[in-house]
């Protein structure tokens, strides 16, 4: 009984040993399976320790030694497998060996034993796929006692004389199982709420995390300003629960929201060294409130304690800060850094989204816009003068031109809305092909086979014009005869298709100039709805150019 | 006496109106409207106008190409006629008597008349610098065809017309002998032949100080006596 008291007393000091490391970052290896060699390494030299020290606190009892050694190897065992427990049985084995006494290789050789045991259960649960069962307390518990009672038959076996062991094991092996087995099962279940316990903070800071960025989408449509600080350093003060949380540009506080608002004001100068050097500095700066404080450069009053700064950073270049602040008597996790840091991210890449997409669409203007200015010298003034010498001959159809003119520049100069019904677009290249069958007469000829449910489909303005000018000059520039053109619209395979076929052929180079046009025309379509459509151009050398255009069923929404 | 002219543009009512503005000035008269360059090529060939009034954007042909078409000793004085100021007419400007922008001015045009007649009066040829004609025009069935002058073997004139072997392919053109050799690298060997130098595969020499060509394509080309001696010092011996 004694005994067993003693051991019992011994165990709770390797608890609260067990208790220390389960507070180290080396328990954080635990939080994982897959262990790295120096994992294993680290993992190997403290279990050794633990199982030597279990040597060294035992009781002398009959020239052996009842003692705690089974623990370190156990439990490295079940948590690293077959090689640690082994490693480690082994060593505290050899260890024990030397201190000799009667039982010094039944002693030795049942640690070893002991340790891969406990390996052997962990394979066991691994592979079964159930890892989490080797922190089972319950099956700690069970392990060790097999273990002990293992090691009791070994001594019975080995050690001489026969009587001594008997003696021996009488007398120690009820506390030595009862003991280790405890003991095994406590450290066990202590493991197990800690490695709990940092899931759950892990858990709720991703899920922290997941809904700020939920949140924050869409809010940054019009950049990083005041009004959208705002919206997000409330999001993320809700989300989180810091204290408060403050949003900064590189010169200027945008937004602060939560504790200390009443003298942390949006729309004044940053006050707060520690942030310009953040912002200089290109890092994230940490103040925990208990190694170093925060000091509040506006109030003396102000309850916060402890801030954490992190930079939002498009390209390397800060462009302002996250700042999570935390007031006196509240614990600032250190976990909050990677969250902090996480949500400046976001930021970042919502901005960074936000500035591509406006960049796109800037440039489709003004290559929308290059298009327009491309047809406007020539064909105006060549149109002004045909008008010019049909006035002399015909009043009337000179009027009827001026009018055509007049419509395809007012559509023109209308054209900033991004999609057109496809009737519209054809009232534009109606009035300029009037234009061209008066300049070009008996040297152009125009065919159109449209088909009339299609005409209120939308597609993006400015498409035909290009394609049918481009087919104009083909037709007109590659030729002495006749030029003809052929502009059909129809569906085929589920798709809409619009032809537009001149009879140019490829005689020489193609002029890169109208090639442009087509580009952009192919861009916009494919950056609208998707890389299968866009413009397709067949030629036929000395007898057709057709250019395609193929756009979804139901045209472009 | 009225000056004698000739319209080239492609646009039928622009050609119209030019004739109609020139008409109006009294002082000019109207030969001939083209459309195209090779109708101009003709015109100016059979009609020796004192000026021709060029639109530049001419289908297949531009207005330039077809001037490096026309011989020098027919060579008229130019106008140029354009829809839209373009850098490419500022290095012709030097040259060219003038050049006019559609729609054309009435008052515009008396001033370009007044050089007109200033320079024939003064009897001032035109002297455009115009560079050497890197494709010839093959007319054949209802197209043109820009054939490349490396690619010509020889170019023949007889009473079929002007012809060139391009390969085994025989072509026919509507520029002159004469304009050919002078704005193109090839090489009058004789009254109704030039060469291509390159194709040449070996020069025989006859007695009576008169040779042949053979061309690399295996056709057999006479050589002048008047030709010889220069086609000797271009070849290099």
């Amino acid at each position: 009984m004694e005994i067993l008291l003693n051991l019992l007393k011994e165990m709770a000091v390797f608890l609260v040993i067990a208790y220390i490391f389960s507070k180290t970052p080396v328990f954080k290896l635990l939080l994982t399976k897959d262990f790295l060699f120096t994992d294993y390494l680290m993992l190997y030299v403290f279990f050794a320790s633990m199982a030597i020290i279990g040597t060294y606190f035992g009781i002398p009892v009959h020239d052996a030694i009842a003692n705690n050694r089974v623990i370190g190897a156990a439990i490295a065992g079940l948590i690293g497998g077959p090689v640690l427990g082994f490693s480690v049985g082994l060593t505290a084995g050899i260890h024990r060996y030397f201190l000799g006494g009667f039982t010094a290789l039944a002693c030795g050789l049942s640690t070893t034993l002991e340790g891969l045991l406990a390996g052997a259960v962990h394979a066991y649960f691994v592979k079964k796929g159930k890892y989490e069962r080797v922190f089972d307390p319950d099956i700690a518990f069970f392990t060790t006692f097999v273990a002990e009672v293992m090691q009791m038959v070994i001594i019975l076996i080995i050690a001489k004389p026969n009587r001594d062991a008997v003696e021996l094991v009488r007398v120690i092996a009820l506390p030595m199982i009862a003991s280790n087995s405890l003991g095994t099962a406590l450290i066990m279940s202590l493991f197990r709420d800690q490695r709990y316990h940092y899931d759950r903070i892990g858990s709720s800071y991703s899920q922290q995390a997941l809904r700020v960025a939920r949140r924050i989408i869409g809010e940054l449509n019009k950049g990083l300003n005041s009004e959208s600080a705002k919206k997000i350093a409330k999001i993320i003060l809700e989300e989180t629960n810091v204290s408060a949380v403050g949003i900064t540009d590189r010169e200027n506080v945008l937004a602060f929201e939560g504790v200390g608002n009443d003298h942390h004001k949006a729309g004044v100068e940053i006050a707060s060294y520690t942030t310009r050097k953040a912002i200089e500095n290109n890092e994230i700066v940490f103040i925990d409130g208990i190694t170093k404080r925060y000091h509040c450069p506006i109030s003396p009053e102000c309850k916060l304690q402890s801030v954490l700064i992190a930079p939002i950073r498009i390209k390397d270049e800060v462009i302002g800060t996250i700042k999570l602040y935390e007031q006196k008597n509240k614990f600032f996790f250190k976990i909050n850094e990677a969250l902090g840091e996480g949500i400046a991210d976001l930021v970042a890449n919502q901005l960074l989204a936000v500035r591509y997409e406006y960049q796109k669409n800037l440039l489709t203007k003004a290559e929308l816009n290059l298009i327009q200015a491309q047809i406007n010298p020539h064909f105006l003034f060549n149109a002004i003068n045909t008008i010019i010498a049909v006035s002399r001959k015909n009043a009337d159809k000179a009027r009827d031109l001026l009018m055509h003119l007049s419509n395809y520049f007012r559509k023109n100069l209308k054209r900033n809305e991004d999609l057109s019904t496809l009737k519209e677009e054809l009232e534009h290249v109606n009035s300029y092909l009037e234009i061209e069958k008066v300049r070009f007469q008996d040297h152009l000829s125009i065919i159109s086979e449209i088909d009339e449910s299609l005409l209120n489909i939308k597609i993006p303005t400015f498409t035909l014009q290009p394609l049918v000018e481009n087919a104009i000059k083909h037709g007109i520039s590659k030729l002495i005869d006749e030029g003809k053109i052929e502009i059909r619209i129809f569906r085929n395979n589920g798709h809409i298709q619009i032809d537009i076929e001149d009879n140019g052929g490829a005689f020489t180079e193609e002029s890169t100039k109208s090639g442009l046009g087509i580009q952009i025309v192919d861009k916009r379509i494919k950056n609208l709805v998707g890389n299968e459509y866009g413009v397709k151009i067949k030629s036929l050398p000395e007898s057709k150019t057709v250019a395609s255009v193929i756009l979804p069923s139901g045209g472009i929404n | 006496m009225k000056i004698r002219t000739i319209i080239i543009e492609d646009e039928f009512n622009a050609r119209e109106e030019m004739e109609f503005l020139l008409n109006e000035t009294n002082e000019v008269e109207v030969l001939q409207k083209c459309a195209n360059a090779l109708e101009g090529i003709k015109a100016i060939n059979a009609l020796h106008p004192d000026v021709i009034f060029l639109d530049i954007q001419l289908p297949v042909i531009n207005g330039f190409e077809m001037l490096s078409m026309v011989e020098k000793s027919v060579m008229p004085r130019v106008v140029f006629v354009t829809a839209y100021d373009e850098y490419a007419i500022k290095a012709f400007e030097a040259d060219a008597i003038d050049y006019l922008l559609k729609p054309v001015e009435k008052d515009r045009l008396q001033k370009t008349i007044l050089k007109i007649k200033n320079e024939i009066d003064n009897n001032k040829t035109q002297n455009l610098e115009i560079p050497l004609l890197r494709r010839i025009p093959s007319v054949g069935n209802h197209k043109i065809k820009l054939i490349d002058v490396d690619m010509i073997d020889f170019v023949h004139s007889n009473e079929t017309g002007i012809f060139f072997l391009c390969g085994d392919k025989k072509c026919f053109t509507d520029l002159t002998l004469k304009a050919l050799e002078e704005r193109t690298t090839l090489f009058r060997c004789h009254k109704q032949y030039l060469i291509n130098l390159d194709k040449i595969d070996e020069i025989i020499f006859e007695d009576n100080s008169v040779g042949k060509i053979k061309t690399k394509s295996n056709h057999i080309i006479p050589v002048s006596r008047h030709y010889l001696k220069e086609l000797k010092e271009k070849l290099g011996f």
